[in-house]
């Protein structure tokens, strides 16, 4: 029999004259009752007190699960709407990688509510995650009225914030914009979450300038850490990096416990060509918390470049034992870490953990690519050139094959692999390839500039990627500048040609797509161009699905199939 | 240093198992509350229930006090509305309140808001309403507003208020004199070093000791800047 009520008649007679104030809230609209439940931990008594909490409460549909290989399997075939999870699972997956998975892969929908049940102990240790966190934590013990307050408050919040976040989600940034101004202009009690929300959909949506504003403007009335990181951010985004990089370190005097501000002051003393020293406090903030699989990348990538072997090896070893259980889990962890291995005189070690590898992708194209990529260094250091100039070799032919699917990462391992074995034109050509085809993406560029400098290719790395981001700047303005004369035929024709030399590169692309749009304008609709542009921005959705500029082509795009 | 760490790392570990056997208990005692068995006695098992919530409460003083004395803990000041934050801590109490006959109250602008460590402000005021209920005759109040630019957070109850004692050494207080004895001292000693860790630019946090506020007995103020 469920437990019902937390009272005697006589008590609740008592309790009525008591003259305690009720909440204000009403929620009849938002009843609980009807949410369906999923509640994960790995302690039978703590699932049986959690459930006939819920049931007290009138929750009608829980389901529970043990661990969280299970807690995945029930949210991929069931819709939930509120999940409990416990962030201690024992062995395997633990809450946060729940989360990550649930919301990574979208198993759970953007107005589920996901609370983390914690212990004291492991708060910081959750704190300290890179991408996704939780609605919000309770820490035990907790009453059922409190649980039931605080799932009220939750499920009312995200219902308010669902639009914005359908339209966040789907790039309509100005949409998302416009709705939570006019929230905020009924200045509501959760003001300072809307504002910071604000601001953050503002980055995302490249208003750097604004979002700068936002955070000012907080910041003016009171010192709050959130909004200095942000400004931080502006100031990296828009490449002023002393002022970054001073903003994180500022922000870490007071704070040493503020995950996030090491990640931005790494990135930061990067840009400023300080290696070492943005090594440094990645080792920083992974002794804090050892837990974050992206920040154990981001160690060992940096560490790879400073030539600190050792440091490199531990880190990815840290981010493949860590990806066992994670939605990161990736090819390149492994063979990362056989390059570390292998750099650290263990080929042998390196070439094992490559087979592991291809076992746990089953052959996917990029694992192999990764593999043969690394194998052919791994052989070239254990004195074995010939069979490395097999892989290279092979490596070469499944590049050529995957076209434009290749990741910048993946050519930029090739670059190290080639640079590592003496083919110093074949890692300049692969370099050179990975800033034709990313020439905006500042961070990329700065792995490249990197990647000269590590591979001492002998030229100078500023130049090199300069050179070429002038070039391509040069022709996309070209085309630009005749689109804008009106000769819309001769644009299609520069890009089209451009296309073809880069085919990863996503402003390319989209400027292809773009004068192809405006020139069906003027001459009507074509079923195979309408083909080819639809065919341009599926390529650009795979390389940078986030990306603001996508979703304003997509909308041209829209238009002119609405108006043929 | 390095040892001190992980000594911190088991006395949590073994803190949070207490919490969770105590957790059961707790909750296993309220549905022997709700379903009462013939020949049960419900005063002895509330007795129970409230002394397993003190030691909960005591736990987390204990810990928290422990992190905050080996700089393992930064206040995360977050911008919160006050009264939700309030309201569930009453919630948390009422059904204590209701059984010892205590009227509890709560007195806060629904649109106040204030910056603090919920977490850390939480284990405050749920120890000093918990100390609250064994000191008052049958009435206490929960209030917060903002004074002189400071969040002031209030617990006050119609019992015989502070001894004169303490409230001539509670100045003492803020320079880590022991104070009292037992129970209140801990709570005290905690309350005041929370308040301490919230800073806005060159003030801080301060506790104060009244009697005769609002109701008759004894207030305990939170300052927060």
């Amino acid at each position: 029999m469920p437990i019902t009520g937390g009272m005697t008649p006589r008590k609740r007679k008592r309790f009525s004259n008591s003259g305690l104030r009720m909440t204000s809230f009403n929620f009849t609209r938002h009843e609980i009752e009807s949410k369906i439940f999923l509640v994960v931990d790995d302690f039978g008594d703590m699932r049986g007190m959690l459930r006939s909490m819920l049931s007290s409460i009138g929750v009608g549909e829980i389901d529970t699960a043990i661990n969280g290989r299970e807690a995945i399997e029930a949210l991929e075939r069931k819709r939930y709407d509120v999940i409990l999870c416990d962030y201690n699972l024992g062995p395997g997956k633990n809450g946060q990688n729940v989360l990550e998975e649930a919301r990574h892969r979208q198993l759970i929908g953007l107005d589920a509510v996901f609370v983390m049940i914690t212990a004291e102990n492991t708060r910081e240790m959750v704190m300290g995650a890179v991408e996704y966190e939780p609605d919000s934590y309770l820490t035990k013990p907790f009453s059922k009225d409190l649980l039931k307050s605080r799932l009220e408050k939750l499920v009312i919040k995200r219902q308010d914030l669902h639009e914005v976040e359908t339209a966040v989600s789907a790039q309509e940034f100005e949409s998302a914009l416009r709705m939570l101004d006019e929230k905020i202009a009924a200045k509501p009690k959760n003001l300072a979450e809307l504002t910071k929300q604000k601001a953050e959909i503002l980055y995302r949506a490249g208003e750097y300038e604004q979002a700068g504003d936002v955070y000012e403007g907080v910041l003016a009335v009171r010192e709050m850490p959130w909004a200095r990181l942000g400004l931080g951010k502006v100031f990296y985004a828009t490449d002023r990096m002393q002022e970054a990089a001073a903003v994180f370190d500022g922000l870490l005097q007071e704070n040493e416990r503020l995950t996030a501000a090491y990640d931005w002051l790494a990135r930061s003393l990067q840009a400023l060509d300080r290696g070492r020293e943005a090594q440094d406090v990645l080792l920083r903030a992974v002794a804090l918390s050892p837990k974050a699989i992206l920040r154990q990348k981001a160690l060992g990538e940096l560490a790879m470049q400073n030539g600190d072997n050792k440091v490199a090896e531990e880190a990815f070893t840290q981010a493949v034992k860590l990806g066992r259980n994670s939605v990161y889990k990736a090819p390149g962890l492994y063979t990362n870490l056989a390059r570390a291995k292998s750099r650290c005189g263990d080929g042998a070690a390196g070439l094992k953990i490559i087979e592991n590898m291809e076992k746990e992708f089953k052959g996917a194209d990029a694992s192999q690519l990764h593999a043969a990529t690394a194998r052919g260094v791994i052989h070239q250091n254990m004195g074995d050139p010939a069979e490395a100039g097999v892989w290279m070799w092979q490596a070469a032919e499944l590049y050529e094959s995957m076209g434009p699917q290749v990741t910048a990462d993946l050519t930029l391992e090739m670059a190290r692999s080639y640079g590592e074995l003496g083919e110093l034109d074949n890692a300049q050509a692969m370099l050179r390839q990975a800033v034709k085809n990313n020439h905006a993406d500042q961070e990329l560029l700065r792995k490249v500039e990197g990647l000269v400098g590590e591979l001492d290719l002998g030229m100078d790395a500023k130049n090199f990627v300069s050179d070429i981001r002038r070039e391509i700047v040069k022709l996309n303005n070209r085309g630009v500048a005749m689109a804008k004369a009106g000769q819309l035929h001769e644009a299609v024709a520069l890009f089209s040609e451009a296309v073809a030399a880069m085919p990863g590169n996503k402003v390319v692309n989209l400027n292809a797509a773009r004068v192809m749009i405006m020139d069906m304008h003027e001459r009507g609709v074509e079923r195979g161009r309408l083909g080819q542009v639809r065919e341009l921005l599926e390529r650009v959705r795979k390389l940078d699905p986030e990306g603001p500029a996508l979703r304003r082509v997509q909308t041209m795009y829209q238009e002119l199939v609405k108006r043929a | 240093m390095k040892r001190g760490m992980l000594f911190a790392d088991i006395l949590a570990s073994l803190i949070h198992d207490m919490k969770n056997s105590l957790w059961l208990v707790i909750n296993t005692l309220e549905a022997c509350t709700s379903n009462p068995r013939p020949g049960s006695d419900p005063d002895k098992i509330f007795t129970l229930q409230q002394e397993a919530k003190r030691l909960n409460t005591n736990l987390i003083e204990l810990l928290t006090l422990y992190k905050i004395e080996n700089e393992r803990i930064s206040p995360n000041i977050e911008e919160l509305n006050v009264a939700d934050f309030l309201d569930e801590l009453i919630l948390e109490n009422r059904a204590a309140a209701q059984a010892q006959g205590i009227t509890l109250n709560c007195e806060c602008d629904q649109t106040l808001n204030g910056y603090f460590d919920e977490g850390l402000i939480r284990g405050v005021v749920n120890s000093l309403i918990g100390n609250g209920m064994r000191y008052t005759a049958d009435n206490l109040l929960v209030s917060a507003a903002n004074q002189e630019g400071y969040l002031t957070i209030r617990v006050e109850d119609d019992g015989v208020g502070f001894p004169q004692e303490m409230l001539a050494a509670q100045d003492a207080i803020d320079n880590h004199v022991a104070i009292a004895e037992g129970r209140t001292q801990l709570g005290i000693y905690f309350a005041s070093m929370v308040a301490r860790m919230h800073r806005n630019k060159d003030r801080e946090g301060y506790i104060r000791l009244t009697n005769g506020h609002r109701l008759k007995g004894g207030c305990f103020s939170i300052c927060l800047p």
